[in-house]
């Protein structure tokens, strides 16, 4: 039984309340071979919540450890990757901190029944010798409670929702085309209406045209069942028109957050300000420049701020502190010194 | 110089699957005409989804695959006719490739800067260590780097931004006259993509060197493009001025090519998936 229902008048707070809370996360990989210790910071101090009902989007570059950050949510950490410090706290799970720490019966039963995964390769992530109906058994049977015949028909039902015949329950994944996979992937992550959903690069592989009709279902499914996401792509176009909030990753940390569309109308951070301004657009004849500088090694990272060397705002002390993440306007929140120079910059 | 640098002239490509009782034909290029001017460099985009057949148009032009129907010239020259030996090296020191992925293109274990003198030995007539490796500086100073950025690096201690310049300074150093570059920018982070984008663009200006940019990536199509061709299961869908077409495409195709593209917001604009 759970304590919502011990106790009724919780309930409204906790439906509230963030889904997922992460506060001052650090995973890092540690390295020890032949008594050297090399340490890669690749997620370093990281807080952020998911909200009910929302798409949070996760964007930052290959490197920035937004693929760690992830594992780590949903506790797939092997070793050399430990958490090092801070905690990921869920809406379904009280008092535990993190899935990695709970107990393997635990972990069983939320996995996939609460939080559950959508991942990039769909042509490697379905088991290529067995049917896609076997699948679905594979993955839900259990969590569902139903019988054969009941289970079967949910399958169909959820299938319909994603515009899916029933006749791919006896197909193999190979007999089905990259889009016609990935629905079914979505259909998998989302059948045991799950509370929270992580969303990593889904539709990467896919084609323009295919990707924006996979998109526009996966919003659909979400707000029919009120599910909360993490979605992550380094597809700015993919954040614009898909999350309700957007959460910038560089180097191992959050450097700016914020309603999806005033990340585009006013970054304050000068990485984020940059990578919108690179953008291409049709119809938009401007020049685009490039970033200077390499992305940063997290085994070795910058110190201060990590953006520091290739940022144009950059001060002295910059270089020798660690800016803050501050909220600067409802909703927004971002670490940056500078941060009034770069909005009164056009 | 006059004539034409590429042409292809109704070029088809299909393929035979399947044995001797259960043939199927693939026709992955169907009757593609185009003509680049060797007076006129220009960065020419072929656009199409997966399976459209661009990426065997690129084979076609490099002379890996022989066309079906139809024929290629480079420089006025039959690919089809093009033997081993001295017309095949001099048609590779002229025509030279950047592929999609520079993680999977360059060998791990070996170091850079052994492609770069590589290719002065073979290509550009690099006879003792001194001229390749002036061959080699002088190449990837065209792509801003410098030998002695590269020299003794493996492929993993640099960026992939960084590494696709070495790819393409790797193709410059046997001074060739057309580039294909199939996807350069897909696997580049997006800070970075513009810079390698703008690359292209002086490489056009300041060398003379006309580069065909195939992608599905019409934003950044639209951004370096002089002209460009749409291709739909084989076919050229439309062709013509990049900016003309990608402003007001005619064909149902082109349209729903361009309606599909997710755009970062312009202010005021609102989200297609918006609740």
């Amino acid at each position: 039984m759970s304590a919502a229902m011990r106790n009724p008048a919780a309930k409204p707070e906790a439906a509230q309340g963030p889904v997922v809370a992460v506060r001052d996360l650090r995973a890092w990989y540690r390295l020890r071979l032949f008594g050297v210790d090399r340490e890669v910071k690749a997620v370093d101090g990281i807080t952020f919540e998911v909200r009910k009902d929302e798409i949070y989007g996760l964007a930052g570059e290959s490197s920035s450890g937004k693929s760690t950050l992830v594992k780590t949510i949903a506790g797939a950490m092997r070793p050399p990757l430990e958490i090092v410090g801070g905690e990921i706290q869920f809406s379904f799970m009280d008092g535990t901190m993190g899935l990695n720490r709970a107990p393997a019966d635990l972990v069983e039963r939320v996995r996939w029944r609460h939080l559950s995964y959508v991942m990039q390769g769909s042509m490697s992530v379905l088991n290529p010798v067995r049917r896609i109906g076997t699948s679905f058994f594979d993955f839900a049977f259990r969590h569902m409670g139903l019988d054969n015949a009941g289970f079967e028909a949910a399958v169909v039902a959820h299938l319909a929702r994603v515009n899916l015949p029933a006749s791919v329950l006896k197909a193999y994944p190979h007999e089905l085309s990259g889009g016609m996979r990935q629905r079914v992937t979505i259909a998998l992550a989302t059948i045991c209406r799950p509370q929270f959903i992580i969303a990593d690069e889904p539709t990467t592989a896919l084609d323009v045209v295919v990707q924006k009709d996979v998109l526009a279902m996966f919003r659909s499914i979400q707000r029919e069942m009120a599910s909360s996401v993490l979605f992550v792509t380094h597809d700015m176009g993919v954040h614009a028109h898909l999350t309700d909030r957007l959460g910038i990753m560089y180097a191992g940390r959050l450097v700016e957050e914020a309603r999806t569309p005033d990340v585009f109308a006013r970054p304050r951070h000068p990485y984020t300000r940059h990578l919108i301004h690179s953008l291409p657009r049709i119809g938009d004849d401007r020049p685009r420049i490039g970033l200077e500088g390499t992305p940063p090694s997290l085994a070795n990272p910058p110190s201060g701020c990590r953006f520091h060397p290739r940022c144009v705002f950059a001060t002295e002390r910059c270089r020798v502190e660690v800016p803050p993440m501050e909220q600067v306007a409802p909703d927004h929140r971002v670490a940056c010194f500078e941060k009034d120079r770069v909005e009164a910059t056009p | 110089m006059t004539g034409a640098l590429l042409e292809l002239d109704s070029v088809s490509k299909t393929f035979t699957r399947g044995g001797l009782f259960s043939r199927t034909q693939v026709e992955a290029v169907i009757d593609v005409s185009f003509r680049l001017e060797m007076a006129k460099p220009e960065i020419f985009s072929i656009i199409g989804e997966s399976g459209s057949g661009k990426s065997t148009l690129a084979r076609i032009i490099l002379a890996l695959q022989a066309p079906t129907r139809g024929t290629a010239r480079f420089k006025g020259r039959d690919l089809a006719g093009l033997r081993d030996g001295a017309d095949r090296h001099a048609f590779m020191a002229a025509v030279q490739p950047v592929f999609q992925n520079p993680f999977e293109a360059f060998n791990p274990l070996k170091r850079l800067d052994r492609y770069l003198y590589a290719t002065c030995r073979r290509f550009a007539g690099a006879k003792d260590e001194a001229a390749m490796q002036a061959g080699a500086d002088k190449a990837l100073r065209q792509v801003g780097l410098s030998l002695a950025e590269v020299k003794g690096r493996y492929p993993h201690e640099l960026s992939g931004g960084q590494l696709q310049r070495v790819a393409i300074a790797r193709a410059l150093a046997s001074g060739p006259s057309l580039l294909i570059a199939d996807e350069p920018v897909s696997m580049v982070d997006a800070s970075l993509r513009a810079s390698i984008v703008n690359l292209f663009r002086k490489l056009r200006d300041e060398l003379g060197l006309s580069i065909i940019y195939i992608t599905h990536d019409l934003a950044t199509a639209y951004s370096i493009s002089d002209r460009i061709i749409i291709m739909q299961k084989g076919r050229v869908v439309e062709s013509g001025d990049a900016r003309t077409i990608l402003a007001d495409p005619k064909h149902p195709y082109s349209k729903t090519l361009k309606e599909s593209v997710l755009e970062p917001l312009a202010p005021g604009e609102r989200p297609l998936f918006a609740r």
